[in-house]
């Protein structure tokens, strides 16, 4: 039976074979997809096992010498530099991932892009910071990704072991220091967003095989093939377009393998050969998507029975009821009950809103038919065109199959929409200062170890770089209350693009890098005036120092440097208000750019499963269609009809799915941050629209076979 | 009286195949006229061209003294929807719409207010016998219900001509003729021409007149009815 079946699907004609490129190229998107995510995961673990070697864990025991270790980190025009010193204590010491020796006091290794950055710019901008021996580059054993900006610095054990963080380490680490669970939590949720569309898109097409063979099938039933064996004809057939597009599917994933890594999905982007598959994931592909499909097949046919007089629906599917509003509705109220009530610790806070996310995205899937239906219902009781009650009375008879094609569109746009309103509110709110802001210009070192003070010949040689404009001082508050600041600066001292003293104070009470957190530095500031006399704030140590520049790299570097220079014993090196914040902004940008190819994916597919679903409607409707037609119903009639039952649901569909999506990311961004939700910005409604309009361009595809389908010869009954 | 619609001299082929090889008939106002002949003789081509659905390769339609076969296909669409009605052997009605709003649909497709299309539709099921059944889907109907409420649908829109192709063809003979019985009483009320295709001598009775076509010609009439 099985070799009769393939025989069927591979020599069946131009139509068989056409049906069986369409389920392959769908299962071939769909295993490129699952693959790039399975190579994805081990990226991500790769990287993560790279980056735990540059922070290892103290650790003691075994014959090795203890290594001095210290990770800081430094920044360069915005981007973070990894700095490692390192100092041996004996022969046996470890030797840190990427390169072959421990460097001596002195001497240090650069990775590949930070010797690029190295080259390009002027020594007093970057290269002075690390002084000594350049010895070579960091492999790539160390580097987290081909971008990483890393240096590892040789110093004497008694220069490291004072650092801030230094620890010894017997053995360099290789355990990932962040939870696999979240990172893979995310993926799997990038997964489920993708895979979604696809797995519906193999399903309609393979139900609209089942229709499209009715003819077959019948005559098979006829002379006396079982219900049993059309299914495992139907199966075969499923299977053999499986295994053909799982084929291409690999081909396609190490085609764009380079390209795909080269996305900055992590923030950073992927050696090409992290993105690998195990044995394992290949099996689980190789088989089990074939498996899968011939599953889909089976449950595709479920809902239709073959009977010798052709294909039947089995029941007319009952109306869906309004209970199915009620896990969306469960999973909103989650969110809104989140507003009053935040778990102080994070898994708390997991624990409340990932239920709530589930249980909106199951709940939007599961409501999806009742609004349809309600919504077909409406459109037809106030239809005054017959295009709009045809397409209407249709999606009102069986809502679940006109919402079934724009499912996967429903989820993947709603995740996106959460993922988007998320990070453009955080990026707004958390991303660099605008250039030109005094912000902008802002250096600040924070002393690890408090000096008593600071060297006149500092402030000359600050002042002496062209582009800066102040430097300052300030000195720890002693006098440390609930709402004071925990600096205090004398009020001549105060540059005024920073703010001002209150009349007659003489020393006022300031944050250590002049601004408030998350506040702009503002001329007309007025900062409390501090309990502390001139002759006291001159005994108090100094805690940071202040750089106001005109912004440009070329300042803001060289006062790095020379802050560098100065004290080379900082933690996180001088830093612009934006340096962490960009750094963390590119991460969020990176998964919006991931967001945007889950749009436009999943929309180009919603489209596909959208264009299979109509050609099913008008194979079923082909007679009617083409009797109203020669009664003189134009065509365009016709084609609203179709259009009406597809185009509507979609756009109905993208536009609560993009307001429940962005709904709960203000719900988010309120319990759990304090931010109101920024609208997103014009290229995410630009790609929605491009997306559509892609998915609007494949349903259009389908007219002209409306036209074939409905001519004159249909209506021949002899 | 004078032909309200005329073939004359038609010539169709379906590719290299010949169906209609120099068919003329005319048909007066108010006439019924039956169509027959056996399989492949070109009786539902030469309906069709009469129809303005297929364009002949040669020769002439005239509809009330007009050509339709040099019309455009949107004024050739205009006509059939405006001027014309059809009932064809099944599958007729769109599955989704209720009974009721299949009758209607050739006056909403002719641009009338819903209302008043559902209106005049009504109407026609306690003619048609067919009360009560509004609101049902076409799959909830018999044979001859679903006939019933497509010759309703033909006639709804008072069309001068009522195109029928072998309007009993599915239906079991009692219920053929209890159909054929409601056409033709309200075809004469209408004052409505139909042009009947069948290829039953019982059906083709009920006609005023038969025509016969063989290897694609129309036959001299064989029998005016009294």
């Amino acid at each position: 039976m099985i070799a009769f079946a393939f025989r069927l699907a591979v020599a069946g004609g131009r139509e068989a074979l056409t049906r069986l490129v369409v389920i392959a190229a769908a299962v071939a998107v769909g295993t490129g997809l699952l693959l790039t995510t399975l190579a994805g995961v081990n990226a991500v673990n790769a990287q993560l096992t790279r980056y735990a070697s540059v922070y290892p864990s103290a650790s003691t025991g075994g014959d090795a010498d203890p290594l001095w270790w210290s990770t800081r980190d430094d920044y360069f025009h915005g981007r973070q530099i990894t700095r490692i010193d390192v100092a041996a204590t004996g022969p046996n010491a470890p030797t840190p991932n990427g390169i072959p020796a421990t460097p001596a006091a002195g001497e240090y290794y650069a990775s590949p892009s930070l010797r690029t950055l190295l080259a390009a710019h002027p020594a007093d901008q970057l290269r002075d910071r690390y002084p000594g021996r350049d010895l070579g580059v960091v492999g790539p054993a160390a580097l987290t990704s081909p971008d990483t900006l890393l240096v590892i610095v040789g110093g004497t054990p008694d220069e490291v072991g004072k650092l801030p963080n230094a620890k010894q380490v017997t053995s360099v680490g290789d355990k990932p220091a962040l939870p696999e669970t979240t990172v893979n939590l995310i993926l799997g949720v990038v997964a489920g967003g993708l895979l979604f569309p696809v797995l519906i898109f193999i399903g309609t097409a393979t139900r609209l095989s089942a229709a499209r063979r009715e003819q077959r099938f019948a005559a098979m039933r006829l002379v006396g093939a079982t219900p049993k064996q059309i299914s495992v004809v139907a199966a075969v057939e499923a299977t053999a377009a499986a295994v053909a597009g799982t084929a291409v599917g690999f081909l396609l994933f190490y085609a764009f393998r380079g390209p795909l890594a080269g996305i900055p999905f992590t923030g950073m982007p992927f050696f090409p050969s992290d993105m690998s598959l195990g044995v394992l994931d290949v099996l689980l592909v190789a088989l089990g998507v074939p498996a899968g499909a011939a599953v889909a097949a089976q449950v595709s046919l479920r809902r239709v029975r073959i009977s010798p007089l052709g294909v039947t629906r089995r029941v007319t599917p009952r109306a869906p009821r309004a209970y199915r509003l009620i896990p969306a509705v469960l999973g909103v109220a989650v969110l809104f009950f989140a507003l009053g009530f935040r778990p102080e610790t994070s898994d708390g806070q997991t624990a409340v809103f990932l239920p709530g996310l589930l249980l909106i995205m199951a709940g939007l899937v599961f409501a999806g038919p009742w609004l349809t239906m309600v919504g077909a219902r409406v459109m037809a009781r106030y239809a005054s065109r017959p295009a709009t009650l045809i397409a209407a009375r249709r999606l009102a008879d069986n809502p679940k199959a006109g919402f079934r094609a724009i499912s996967g569109i429903m989820l993947a746009l709603f995740v996106t929409s959460v993922a988007v309103g998320v990070i453009t509110t955080i990026v707004a709110n958390r991303g660099p200062a605008p250039v030109g802001s005094t912000d902008a210009g802002t250096v600040t070192t924070v002393f690890d170890e408090k000096a008593s003070s600071v060297p006149d010949t500092l402030f000359a040689e600050l002042h002496a770089i062209s582009g800066v404009r102040s430097a300052t001082a300030i000195r720890e508050n002693p006098v440390l209350t609930g709402s004071s600041e925990v600096g205090v600066i004398a009020c001549t001292d105060l540059p005024g693009a920073y703010g001002r003293c209150a009349e007659g104070a003489t020393v006022a009470e300031v944050p250590l890098g002049l601004s408030l957190w998350q506040e702009s530095a503002s001329s007309t500031k007025f900062w409390h005036t501090a309990s502390v006399t001139l002759d006291e704030l001159q005994r108090l140590p100094v805690v940071s120092i202040v750089v106001g520049t005109d912004g440009s790299a070329t300042a803001i570097e060289r006062t790095r440097t020379v802050l560098e220079i100065a004290y080379p014993t900082f933690w996180v090196g001088p830093n612009v208000p934006g340096d962490f914040e960009s750094d963390f902004a590119n991460t969020l940008r990176g998964w919006e750019q991931l967001a945007n190819v889950i749009i436009i994916a999943s929309l180009a597919l919603g489209g596909c499963s959208l264009a299979v679903s109509v050609i099913g409607g008008l194979t079923e409707r082909r007679r009617p269609f083409s009797l109203l037609r020669l009664s003189g119903a134009p065509v365009r009639v016709l084609r609203r009809v179709v259009a009406l039952e597809s185009a509507v649901p979609m756009l109905a569909v993208a536009a609560i799915a993009i307001g429940m999506g962005l709904l709960a990311a203000h719900l988010f961004l309120r319990a759990q941050m304090d931010y109101t939700l920024v609208a997103p910005e014009p290229r995410f409604y630009v790609i929605i629209v491009v997306g559509l309009a892609t998915c609007l361009g494949v349903i259009a595809a389908t007219m002209p076979l409306l036209e074939r389908v409905t001519g004159p010869e249909t209506a021949r009954s002899e | 009286m004078s032909a309200v619609i005329e073939a004359r001299e038609v010539e169709f082929s379906f590719g290299r195949t010949p169906a209609l090889r120099g068919a003329s008939v005319a048909v007066e106002a108010g006439e019924i006229l039956a169509i027959m002949g056996p399989s492949g003789s070109g009786k539902s081509t030469l309906l069709h061209c009469l129809a303005g659905i297929l364009v002949p390769d040669a020769g002439e339609i005239l509809f009330a003294g007009a050509r339709i076969d040099t019309m455009a296909e949107t004024e050739r669409s205009s006509l059939r929807r405006d001027r014309f009605g059809f009932v064809f052997q099944f599958g007729q009605l769109v599955p989704e719409l209720t009974a009721v709003e299949n009758v209607a649909l050739p006056l909403l497709l002719s641009g009338v207010r819903r209302a008043q299309a559902l209106r005049r539709a009504r109407a026609w099921f306690e003619r048609l016998g067919l009360d009560g059944l509004q609101q049902r889907r076409s799959g909830e109907l018999s044979g001859g219900q679903a006939q019933r409420v497509a010759l309703a649908r033909g006639l709804v829109a008072e069309p001068q001509v009522l195109f029928a192709d072998e309007p009993t063809g599915a239906l079991d003979s009692l219920t053929g003729e209890q159909v054929m019985d409601l056409l033709v009483d309200a075809a004469r009320e209408q004052g409505t021409t139909v042009i009947l295709v069948t290829h039953e001598p019982r059906i083709a009775a009920y006609a005023d007149r038969e025509v016969m076509v063989r290897d694609g010609r129309v036959n001299a009439p064989d029998r005016i009815a009294s």
